[in-house]
């Protein structure tokens, strides 16, 4: 099994489908889904090393989405990168009050996308293995 | 109290004269006795000096000096003696109860006749002497003495009934005099009272027995000067009414005129409290105008902008603030009153070029709706931005996989998707030129007698591929024959394919949308119905506004919208001389349907 999972929330398929792609490509295990209503059902089946969430989705967007996650699952500390186009002030404060979150700016590169989720595997003590649990909240 | 007065002044007054005339009466009473005696003595010594001696001394008889007695034996008499010039007698009588006094006569007696007081002594009364010398000298130089007594200032017994009815008669004249005076000065005197009263309110009324004459001239001078006051108090209060006219007008047409600007005044006093404000104060703040006039902003102003706007303008700061010229101004969101936006701005108020504060004048107005509309306008250039970032982005995206991947089929889809995206981009920015052009006026549509199948079929065929992704079905409902209409094909079409994106977008998995039209009288009505979420009726009047989007549960314009499709299609319509109309149920779905007058065909005209 490999450990490296990536869960992709956005509302454009387009978006999804190009890095699902380039993601599968590195080796990567990527489950999308189109609003927060269907991440959080992902994140209840299996937990994701790392969450890339669009902000503006019709459902559930990004913005309730990220803390609702991160306040879930507190005991396992994934990588949150949020996808925004928005660079006003107000669009980042939420987000910075949540632990391991990072902004990914639109339009976003799928090369660099993968060059930093290597950086971040490659910082993390291997053997992440325990996440493969299945959640005990939901 | 002033006529009890003259009463006893009258009554003291009379016994004075009484007593004063009973006194001369006295005094001439004795006057007049002592001008007897002294006749009496010097005719009694004149025809006693020439008497020889023993004549008058004949002592067995009384000779002349008896006689003498007898005949003058009186209360005025007292004696007559011959004696010597030490005083010595010879010879005498003497009135009852008096003695000869043993007196030396002076030098000058042996001249001739002369006359003395002599002083009462030793029980003996007053004398007046008349005294002599005898012409007989047979026995040397002899003297003659009479003696009377001294007149008393008494009141004759006979004269008492006199003086009384005289004093009675006085006496009497005094309540005459008092009534006569009472009857005449009574009213005067209290007219006078009560006018010195009025004139010199104050003043104590003393000296009340200034005669009539002096009462009249008093009340003269102050009958004129009360009626020239009178008269100048008439006039000035004739001008103050009419001032005050004047100026109840003038102050009744300004307040009309403060109360019907359509913004919110107060004026507040150089102490902070509020003395004026406006009808549309208690709207705008949602504030009762009891608690606002007459007190200090503190007491009520729940708003910390305006409060500290107003702030600046009172206490010391004012005289700081005055030199900065321009009036501050605060938006802000009134606490009581929900979905407004105020502005407020503050000035000084002076008068007399600066030298005089009324205290400062604040302005309130309601800027929701340009406060939306900049609003709207911000989120609309947000949104843009987005709509125009969000296929630029997938562009990006494709383009780096059209590089990186060998997969034919995978560069076939990055080239459809681009494709798209410039299509989708292109479709935002023509949109936003339209309505650019629609606003400058340089929009303008050839209109073209034409008939809209086939415009309506486009639109049909196009919305099939874009609902066939979100699993939607799309009906066309024609009727066989439609009336002409005079319309410029494109714009309708720009404004049918809005109304029918609308339909894809607001609709949900499984619904439909029906493009219809169908012929009325002198109209043809062409429809676009879904089955999507529906608008609630508070948005149903605002749809066709410019940036209007409707909210959506929490999240405002979740589906991407930007606020232009129905406002340019409405727009459109509006050029056309036609209608656009919606009905709507949340819920259940939403009609909008557009009314074009149709155009009887003019002989040889051509129906393109």
């Amino acid at each position: 099994m490999n450990a490296r999972r990536i869960l992709l929330v956005d509302d454009e398929p387009h978006v999804l489908r190009v890095l699902r792609l380039a993601l599968e490509r590195e080796g990567y295990s990527v489950a999308t889904a189109s609003d927060g209503h269907a991440a959080l059902a992902c994140m209840a089946e299996q937990l994701p090393n790392v969450l890339i969430s669009d902000i503006q989705m019709d459902g559930m967007d990004g913005r309730t989405l990220c803390p609702l996650a991160r306040s879930t699952y507190p005991d396992h500390p994934f990588l949150i990168l949020v996808m925004t186009s928005m660079t006003a002030l107000d669009e980042r404060a939420w987000a910075r009050a949540l632990s391991n979150t990072e902004f990914l700016e639109k339009p976003l590169s799928p090369r660099q996308l993968v060059a930093r989720l290597a950086r971040h595997f490659a910082a993390l003590p291997s053997s992440p293995d325990h996440l493969s649990e299945p959640p005990h909240a939901a | 109290m002033k006529l009890n007065r003259i009463g006893i002044t009258l009554i003291a007054c009379a016994l004075a004269a009484i007593m004063l005339v009973v006194t001369l009466l006295v005094l001439r009473q004795q006057d007049s006795q002592t001008a007897q005696i002294r006749i009496k003595g010097v005719a009694m010594v004149k025809s006693l000096s020439s008497v020889p001696v023993p004549l008058l001394r004949d002592g067995g008889n009384g000779g002349v000096l008896g006689a003498l007695l007898a005949y003058h034996d009186n209360s005025d008499f007292a004696y007559a003696t011959i004696g010597d010039a030490s005083g010595r007698i010879l010879s005498e009588v003497a009135g009852r109860g008096s003695i000869t006094p043993v007196v030396a006569l002076p030098v000058s007696a042996a001249n001739g006749f002369g006359e003395r007081d002599l002083a009462a002594s030793g029980g003996a009364p007053a004398l007046r002497e008349f005294y002599g010398p005898l012409a007989d000298r047979s026995s040397g130089p002899l003297f003659v003495r009479v003696g009377f007594h001294q007149p008393r200032y008494a009141v004759l017994a006979q004269d008492v009934s006199f003086m009384a009815l005289l004093a009675l008669a006085m006496f009497l004249v005094v309540p005459v005099i008092y009534l006569v005076i009472k009857r005449e000065m009574a009213p005067l005197a209290a007219l006078s009272t009560q006018l010195r009263k009025l004139a010199t309110p104050g003043k104590s009324d003393s000296a009340d027995n200034g005669d009539v004459r002096e009462l009249i001239g008093d009340m003269q001078d102050y009958l004129g000067q009360a009626s020239a006051r009178i008269a100048q108090l008439e006039q000035g209060a004739l001008n103050t009414t009419a001032d005050n006219r004047l100026l109840q007008y003038g102050s009744k047409k300004l307040n009309a005129a403060l109360q019907s600007l359509p913004d919110g005044l107060l004026m507040l006093d150089p102490a902070g409290d509020v003395t004026f404000a406006s009808g549309k104060i208690e709207p705008l703040l949602g504030i009762q105008m009891e608690r606002i006039l007459g007190r200090p902003v503190d007491e009520w102003c729940c708003d910390p902008a305006l409060r500290s706007l107003i702030g600046r303008y009172s206490g010391n700061l004012r005289d700081s603030m005055r030199s900065h010229g321009a009036a501050p101004a605060v938006q802000f969101a009134p606490l009581n009153v929900d979905g407004r936006q105020l502005s407020a701005s503050a000035q000084p108020l002076n008068g007399g070029h600066g030298t005089m504060s009324f205290g400062t004048l604040v302005v309130l107005r309601d800027i929701t709706p340009e406060f939306l509309a900049r609003q709207a306008g911000n989120d609309f250039v947000a949104h843009v931005s987005h709509e125009l970032k969000s296929p630029l982005n997938v562009i990006g995206m494709y383009a780096e996989m059209l590089a990186d991947s060998d997969d034919e089929s995978l560069r076939v889809e990055s080239l459809n998707v681009i494709q798209d995206e410039l299509e989708r981009m292109n479709a935002l920015i023509g949109n936003l030129l339209n309505v650019s052009k629609l606003e400058s006026g340089s929009l303008n549509p050839e209109r073209n007698r034409v008939r809209l199948d086939d415009l309506l079929s486009d639109t049909y065929n196009g919305a099939l591929s874009r609902a066939e992704g979100k699993g939607l079905r799309v009906l066309l409902d024609l009727p066989r024959e439609l009336d002409a209409v005079a319309i410029d094909k494109d714009l309708l079409r720009i404004a049918l394919n809005n109304l029918i994106t609308n339909a894809i977008k607001y609709n949900r998995a499984g619904g439909s949308v029906t493009l219809a039209a169908r012929n009325e009288d002198n109209e043809i009505v062409i429809s676009v119905r879904d089955t999507g979420i529906g608008i609630a009726p508070a948005d149903q009047g605002r749809i066709f506004d410019k940036f209007y989007r409707v909210s959506e549960g929490d999240a405002p314009a979740k589906r991407g919208g930007h606020g232009l499709g129905l406002y340019l299609a409405a727009q459109i319509i509006e050029l056309h001389h036609g209608r656009m109309l919606v009905e709507s149920e949340a819920g259940v779905g939403s009609t909008f349907s557009i009314h074009l007058k149709t155009v009887p065909a003019p002989a040889g005209a051509a129906v393109l």
